[in-house]
């Protein structure tokens, strides 16, 4: 079966005669264009920096092990990094992969979400306000009446970055670290 | 970080579940090195370029000799240089060790061959290979860096082209 396909294969490609060699030349450039700039093969598992060249992940990523304080681009000397680089998925061309040559992983493409107006608000845990708060009263016994606090009615969290913000996570760690001070105490004593 | 640096290191049970941390990659092993060596000999034999050439020292693929022709309207015109490559395991990571076996009088070259450039030391890139490096280091030729010189001499007589090229003729031997 497979030798007399491949002797179809041989007489038409002999077939076409004159521009064979123009056609090769041609493949040649092509393939040259998918090689992965360190290793000179064709890329695996390709990745493209943001400077737009092309290397195979397992031999980008150990361009960058090599030097890991001073990651440039091998070909352009551009700033490059894990997170600067794109995975080229070619269609079902991830599949068959021997996971060895996975790793390490390549990184996932980033998929931004469109924008879709606001998002719901209201419960205090689906934005991110999520607090934990320890008070500490007439010690020892206002220890326990330290609490969580899901989502509790409560003066709305300052946007981030501003002073009131900052201020408050200052706060919220001095107690935290009085806190444990605290039971680092009690369990010494 | 000692498994990648080793290419001997064939670690035999990598499948049990903690890839993705500190894993042998498949690139670092001999066979890639050898590989990438092979397809510069192919692209280095099908060039045209009659100035530079380079080939394996015998049977070892990381030991090659190189030779280059002194760029044209310099001191160094007519004059051919052999130069010796020296590929670690971990290339095209690392850049190769290069000396000119050929004495060569020259401010960034000293007197064992040793050569001080740039793109050999820490502005190497994995994209460099023989040819590139056979490429630069004719420039260098006739464009020294004589504010770090190896060879202090040649970097203070390096604008008086008569008495450079006497010096050059001196040191220079075939070989």
């Amino acid at each position: 079966m497979a030798s007399s396909s491949s002797e179809v294969k041989e007489s038409t490609s002999r077939g076409d005669g004159g521009d064979r060699p123009n056609t090769k030349e041609d493949d040649r450039k092509e393939d040259n264009l998918l090689e992965c700039n360190i290793c000179l093969d064709t890329a695996k598992d390709a990745v493209v920096s943001l400077c737009g060249h092309l290397f195979c992940w397992p031999c980008l990523h150990q361009w960058l092990e090599t030097r890991p304080n001073r990651q440039v681009c091998p070909v352009c000397k551009a700033a490059i990094s894990r997170d600067k680089v794109v995975p080229l998925y070619g269609r079902g061309s991830t599949q068959q992969q021997d996971p060895r040559e996975k790793v390490p992983p390549r990184p996932a493409g980033q998929r931004t979400e469109p924008e879709s107006g606001n998002g719901f608000s209201g419960f205090g845990f689906g934005d991110g306000g999520f607090h934990m708060s320890f008070g500490i009263g007439a010690f020892p016994f206002g220890f326990f009446t330290s609490t969580f606090n899901f989502g509790e009615p409560r003066p709305n969290v300052p946007a981030q970055g501003t002073p009131q913000y900052m201020e408050e996570q200052f706060l919220s760690k001095v107690f935290l670290w009085l806190a444990l001070i605290f039971i680092a105490w009690l369990l010494l004593a | 970080m000692a498994q990648n640096v080793n290419p001997l290191y064939e670690p035999q049970n990598t499948n049990s579940g903690k890839e993705g941390e500190m894993v042998k990659l498949p690139q670092n092993d001999g066979h890639a090195v050898t590989k990438r060596l092979h397809k510069e000999l192919m692209s280095l034999m099908m060039s045209a370029d009659q100035s530079i050439s380079a080939f394996p020292d015998g049977e070892n693929l990381f030991s090659w000799v190189g030779t280059v022709w002194g760029p044209k309207d310099s001191v160094y015109e007519e004059l051919k240089f052999k130069l010796s490559f020296q590929f670690p395991n971990s290339y095209p990571y690392k850049a190769p060790v290069v000396k000119f076996v050929t004495p060569c009088f020259h401010p960034n070259v000293d007197t064992q061959g040793n050569i001080c450039l740039d793109i050999l030391k820490d502005n190497w890139s994995a994209l460099y290979d023989v040819r590139t490096i056979l490429l630069s280091i004719q420039a260098l030729l006739d464009e020294p860096n004589v504010d770090s010189p190896l060879n202090g001499l040649a970097a203070e007589t390096w604008t008086k082209k008569d008495e450079y090229r006497q010096h050059v003729m001196a040191m220079y031997k075939e070989v």
